[in-house]
C-alpha cells in the first residue's frame, strides 16, 4: 500500500521506515486545490507520508504530479487546503506567515532549482545569511560556515558574488547556506535540474555525505536520474497522490 | 547585514536608483531654490513696501491716510517729532509735508505731490539722488525755493533746469496759496506715476510754501533692528500723546494691507507649488518602488523562504529607501545650494521680464532683482518633508513586500 487512508500504529507497507512516534515528517490525508479563475486544479489528492529522520528520500514524478506543491507545503511556503503536517511534532499547517518564517528558519534548509543565491551577497555571506537571520555571533558564524565551503570546493571562492560562480558552485554555496543552521530536514527542489550529469553527481554525493555524516534528513523533488540512483527511497507521485514507493527508510 | 544589502540592491540596480534619485534630487534642488528665491521676493518687497508707505511705522493727524485732505495735518510738529523720535525702538523718525498741488509752467500745468523732506533723513529709507538724471539734489542746492520734478513733468511742461515753476496749493485752512520754485534737478524713476507726479523740495521750502511753518503731515519712522513695526507703533503710542494730539499711528501693514494680501498670497502660491512637485515626485517614486518590488518579487520571496520575516523584508526595502533618500537630499542640496548662491550672486533682473512698470501700492519694484535668501529653520524644515515624503511613498511597496506569499513569489508551483 502506497498511500495511507487512515493512521496506524507500527510501520507501514509502503512507507517501510515510518512509525507513528517516529516520523520527523508526518503527512496525513492532504489536499491542495488552487483556483485558476473558475478551474479548479487539485494538485494534492488526499497524500499520507512519513518521512523518519535521517532519510535520504526522493520525491519523483512527472510535471504536474505534485512533488513541489508537496515540498512548499511540508517547508511552510504553502498551506495546504485540508489535511496535516506534523514536523518534528509541530503541525505546521495552520502556521501563520510570521511563525512560519521562524518554523524554516529553525527547522528546514531549502535548496531550490534556480539556487537562489542573493545577488548582492558574496558566496560566503549568502552562506552565512541564514544564520545570522538566526543572531548567530559573526565568529560562530564563520566557525561553522568556513569549513562546510571547504568542504564543498569553495575555499578560493567565498568573495565572489553569484553572478562570478558557476551554476555548480551557487548550488553548493546554496547547500552550504541549508547546512549551516543545521536543520533538521532539508527539502531541495529538483536541486539538479539546471546541472550537467556530472555536476549532479558530484554535488549529490556530497549532499550523500552530509547525510551520513551529520544525519540530516534529506526530501528531493526530482525527475533526475541521479538523484533517482542515489535516493535510499523514491516514492512516486502522481496526478497528487503517492503512487508508489521503492526502498527503505533509514 | 540589512543596511549593507540594502546599499549593494541599490547599486545592482544601478539606472532606476539613479533615475530615482535625480528626481528626488532635483525636486528638493528646485525646492531649496524657489524657496530661497521666495523668501528673498519676500523681503524685497516687504522692503519695498515699508518704502512706499513712508516707512515702518507712519504718524499722521488722525484721519489723513484715508482723506488725504490737506487740512489734517500734525500742529504741534517739533513736540510730536521729539516724542516719536524718543519712543523705544525707533531708528530714524523721517518728517515730512504732502501736499497735493498744481505745478504750472508757460506750456501748461500738471497735478503733483509735492513732498516736502528732510534729505539727510529721508536717505535711511529711500535716496531719490539715485534716480537723478539732471540737476543737483537737494542736498547740493544753495537755493532756498529749489524743486525736483519727475522727468515727464519736465517734458510736459517744456521745462528746462533753471526755469522758474509755480505751485498752486490748498493751505492747512482751506485757504489756495501759490509759491515760486526753481527746477533745479529731475529725476526718472521708471515708475510712470511717479515720474508722472513726483515734485521734491525741502522741508522748509515746503512748509512755506504752503503756510505749514511749525506743522507735518506725516512723520516715517524706520525702527531699530530687534524691534518691530508693532512693538514701535505702540511705543509711539505711549510717548506722543496720541488722543491730545489727534494724531494716527499705523504700522505699514496696516496701511497698505493690499500689499500684505498679495505678499501673503504668493508666499501661498510658491507652497502650493512646491506641494503639487512633491506630490507628483512622491507618486512617481511609489510608483517606481511599486514597480521595483514586482520586479524584485523572487528575491523578496526568496529571503522570506529563508527565514527573513515579512518586517525584515520591509525593513530591507526601507533601508534602501532611506540610503537613496539621504544620497538624493546630499545632491539636491549640492544642487539647490549652488542654485541659492548662483542666484545670491548673479540674481535675475526682472525688469528684463517686462515688469519694470509693476508697482503695488506705492511701491516701486523697477529695480527689483531676483535674488535668494537662505532662511535656515524654512530650509532644514523642506529637508524633513522632502525625507518625510520620500521614505513615506516606499511604505506601501514596502507593505507589499512583505506580505508577498513566498510560494507565490518564487514561482513554486509546477
Amino acid at each position: 500500500m502506497n498511500e495511507h487512508t487512515a493512521p496506524s500504529n507500527g510501520p507501514r507497507d509502503g512507507d517501510v521506515a515510518t512509525w507513528d512516534n517516529g516520523a520527523l515528517i508526518r503527512v496525513r490525508d492532504l489536499t491542495r486545490v488552487y483556483h485558476q479563475g473558475t478551474l479548479e486544479v487539485h494538485a494534492l489528492r488526499g497524500v499520507n507520508l512519513d518521512v523518519g529522520e535521517g532519510e535520504f528520500t526522493a520525491l519523483s514524478g512527472p510535471s504536474g504530479s505534485g512533488k513541489t506543491t508537496l515540498l512548499n507545503i511540508i517547508g511552510v511556503l504553502d498551506h495546504p487546503t485540508s489535511g496535516s503536517v506534523k514536523v518534528d511534532g509541530v503541525d505546521v499547517s495552520t502556521m501563520n506567515r510570521g511563525e512560519a518564517a521562524d518554523f524554516r528558519l529553525a527547522t528546514a534548509g531549502f535548496i531550490f532549482q534556480a539556487y537562489n543565491l542573493v545577488p548582492v551577497l558574496t558566496a560566503y555571506e549568502n552562506a552565512e545569511f541564514t544564520l545570522m537571520l538566526k543572531g548567530v555571533s559573526r565568529s560562530e558564524r564563520r566557525d561553522r560556515v568556513v569549513p562546510l565551503l571547504e568542504r564543498v570546493g569553495l575555499a578560493g571562492m567565498m568573495d565572489r558574488k553569484p553572478h562570478e560562480l558557476s551554476g555548480g558552485q551557487q548550488q553548493r554555496v546554496a547547500i552550504v547556506r541549508a547546512l549551516a543552521t543545521e536543520p533538521k530536514i532539508i527539502l531541495a527542489d529538483e536541486p539538479t535540474a539546471n546541472l550537467d550529469s556530472e555536476t549532479s553527481a558530484e554535488l549529490l554525493d556530497l549532499m550523500l555525505e552530509l547525510n551520513r555524516d551529520l544525519n540530516t534528513t534529506f526530501l528531493f523533488s526530482t525527475h533526475d536520474p541521479v538523484v533517482i540512483e542515489r535516493a535510499r527511497r523514491v516514492l512516486k507521485l502522481l496526478d497528487g497522490r503517492v503512487a508508489d514507493s521503492v526502498g527503505q527508510a533509514a | 547585514m540589512t543596511w549593507r544589502m540594502a546599499w549593494r540592491n541599490l547599486w545592482r540596480h544601478r539606472t532606476r536608483t539613479l533615475i530615482m534619485t535625480s528626481a528626488v534630487a532635483f525636486s528638493y534642488a528646485l525646492f531649496l531654490v524657489s524657496m530661497g528665491m521666495g523668501d528673498n521676493g519676500h523681503a524685497q518687497m516687504l522692503e519695498a513696501a515699508a518704502e512706499g508707505a513712508g516707512g515702518d511705522v507712519l504718524v499722521h493727524a488722525d484721519g489723513y491716510w484715508d482723506n488725504r485732505s490737506s487740512d489734517l495735518v500734525i500742529r504741534n510738529a517739533q513736540t510730536v517729532l521729539n516724542a516719536v523720535e524718543s519712543a523705544a525702538g525707533v531708528e530714524v523718525a523721517i518728517p515730512r509735508v504732502l501736499v497735493n498741488g498744481l505745478v504750472s509752467s508757460a506750456a501748461g500745468n500738471r497735478p503733483v505731490m509735492l513732498q516736502g523732506i528732510v534729505p539727510e533723513r529721508e536717505i535711511a529709507l529711500q535716496d531719490y539722488a539715485e534716480d537723478l538724471e539732471a540737476g543737483e539734489f537737494l542736498t547740493e542746492s544753495t537755493r532756498d525755493d529749489p524743486l525736483i520734478l519727475g522727468a515727464t513733468i519736465v517734458e510736459k511742461l517744456k521745462l528746462e533746469l533753471g526755469d522758474r515753476v509755480v505751485l498752486t496749493a490748498s493751505d492747512p485752512e482751506g485757504e489756495v496759496t501759490r509759491a515760486l520754485f526753481h527746477l533745479t534737478g529731475i529725476v526718472e524713476t521708471g515708475l510712470p506715476e511717479t515720474d508722472e507726479g513726483l515734485a521734491l523740495t525741502t522741508l522748509d521750502a515746503a512748509q512755506t510754501a504752503v503756510a505749514m511753518d511749525g506743522m507735518l503731515t506725516q512723520i516715517g519712522v524706520i525702527v531699530a533692528d530687534g524691534a518691530t513695526p508693532d512693538s514701535v507703533a505702540a511705543a509711539i503710542h505711549a510717548a506722543a500723546d496720541v488722543q491730545g494730539n489727534g494724531l494716527e499711528v499705523m504700522t505699514w501693514r496696516e496701511a497698505i494691507p493690499e500689499m500684505v494680501a498679495f505678499i501673503e498670497i504668493d508666499d501661498a502660491f510658491l507652497y502650493i507649488y512646491i506641494v503639487v512637485i512633491f506630490a507628483v515626485v512622491a507618486f512617481a517614486i511609489a510608483n517606481t518602488f511599486l514597480m521595483a518590488v514586482m520586479e524584485r518579487v523572487r528575491e523578496f520571496g526568496l529571503l522570506n523562504a529563508l527565514g527573513l520575516r515579512g518586517g525584515g523584508v520591509a525593513r530591507l526595502l526601507l533601508a534602501e529607501t532611506v540610503l537613496m533618500t539621504l544620497l538624493a537630499l546630499a545632491v539636491g542640496f549640492t544642487l539647490g545650494y549652488s542654485g541659492h548662491l548662483a542666484m545670491d550672486h548673479w540674481g535675475i533682473p526682472v525688469g528684463g521680464w517686462g515688469v519694470e512698470d509693476m508697482e503695488i501700492s506705492g511701491a516701486n519694484f523697477a529695480d527689483l532683482v531676483m535674488r535668494s535668501t537662505v532662511n535656515p529653520g524654512k530650509w532644514i524644515m523642506a529637508t524633513l518633508a522632502v525625507a518625510l515624503i520620500t521614505i513615506g511613498s516606499a511604505l506601501y511597496p514596502a507593505y507589499k513586500a512583505s506580505s508577498l506569499a513566498p510560494s507565490e513569489a518564487m514561482r513554486f508551483y509546477e
